[in-house]
């Protein structure tokens, strides 16, 4: 009896443990990742809803998002070998451009229905400026790094257009159309 | 006077609209994502990291039909379970010649599950938030928006992995005199 007792004890304090250890890590990264990040996009957003900056950008970029034929463009752009890698750091372009877009989308001067296509328009570049990092965190050899982080940059180039093409078969007949 | 008032006027304004759409995205987003969160690391921590180190060791195969395990299913998995940046160490798994084609999916990996898994790689969220968050403030819902999206990017992982190995295969070719790589 008091075995069991002293069982479900620990049994629960392990739970309890591994349950406690997981809100501080999430609390950990909402103040370290998250927060910082939703503050910096906050002030980008005020400056341009409230400036004239707004209106410079959605000139450029609403022509640019809201067809398919400009997403490719801007997706060629984007993941082309000498610009993705200075694109990439962070996510941080690929975040700011995506969230002014969803400013358009909000406003209706971006058609909904670019939403799928946008994404990945404006992240082509995801992890570009990281691929020798990547491939050495994989233990790659130096010949492998040689050859690996030019056929990732080329292949982008590739990919990039055809991602958009993808996403916007992929929301064929969403709900709001 | 009045321009200076003006001026003062549009400096203020600048943070009331920011300190708006903090309290907006903020808002919005936080409480479900700070619970979700919670409950996702319990369980990665009991599911442990071993079991995705057998999925590794399975997916270096040179079977066609593992193209869509090595390139969308292990990378998604190591994501869910490791996160970012730690993801990325788990290409030392397979063979020297697909670990191009890896990298590439474990980049990719950690941006398109975000709608439904934001705790994959929550400092890069704005990826999938910033354009969700313009499809929500229209009155439409975004689980259709995130499924669709990691669908997809299950479909252009297992392309884009394809494409980054032949490249790699190619490009190894050309620099070797014609030779595939060996291992």
């Amino acid at each position: 009896m008091l075995q069991l007792i002293d069982k479900i004890g620990r049994g629960t304090g392990k739970v309890v443990g591994i349950l406690y250890q997981a809100g501080r890590d999430t609390i950990d990264q909402v103040i370290t990742n998250i927060l910082p990040f939703m503050a910096f996009v906050s002030f980008i957003i005020g400056l341009i809803l409230s400036t004239g900056v707004g209106t410079v950008i959605a000139n450029t970029l609403v022509p640019l998002s809201s067809n398919l034929i400009g997403l490719l463009v801007l997706s060629f752009i984007v993941t082309l070998p000498f610009l993705s890698p200075l694109l990439g750091p962070g996510a941080v372009i690929g975040q700011i451009i995506g969230t002014l877009v969803g400013v358009e989308i909000g406003r209706g001067n971006v058609p909904v229905s670019m939403a799928m296509p946008a994404m990945f328009a404006v992240n082509g570049q995801c992890g570009c400026d990281f691929v020798p990092v990547g491939l050495a965190m994989s233990e790659a050899e130096e010949e492998t790094i040689e050859y690996g982080v030019p056929a990732v940059l080329y292949s982008r180039t590739i990919t990039g257009p055809i991602a958009v093409i993808l996403a916007w078969v992929f929301s064929l007949g969403m709900s709001w159309q | 006077m009045a321009a200076l008032v003006r001026l003062a006027e549009g400096f203020s304004a600048i943070f009331k609209t920011g300190g708006e759409t903090f309290m907006g995205i903020a808002g919005g987003i936080l409480p479900a994502l700070i619970v979700l969160m919670t409950a996702i690391n319990a369980l990665v921590s009991i599911i442990g990291i071993e079991r995705v180190e057998n999925l590794g060791r399975r997916a270096g195969g040179d079977s066609p039909l593992l193209w869509p395990v090595r390139y969308f299913f292990y990378p998604f998995i190591a994501g869910f379970i490791l996160t970012n940046p730690i993801t990325h160490m788990m290409g030392k798994f397979l063979p020297e010649r697909y670990k191009a084609a890896w990298v590439e999916n474990s980049f990719r990996a950690m941006h398109y599950g975000l709608g439904l898994f934001p705790h994959i790689n929550p400092g890069e969220i704005f990826t999938w938030a910033g354009i969700a968050s313009g499809v929500e403030s229209l009155g439409y819902s975004t689980s259709e928006l995130a499924v669709r999206y990691l669908l997809c990017g299950a479909v252009l992982m297992t392309i884009s992995g394809i494409v980054t190995e032949r490249m790699y295969f190619w490009l190894w070719a050309r620099g070797h005199n014609g030779q595939p790589p060996t291992n």
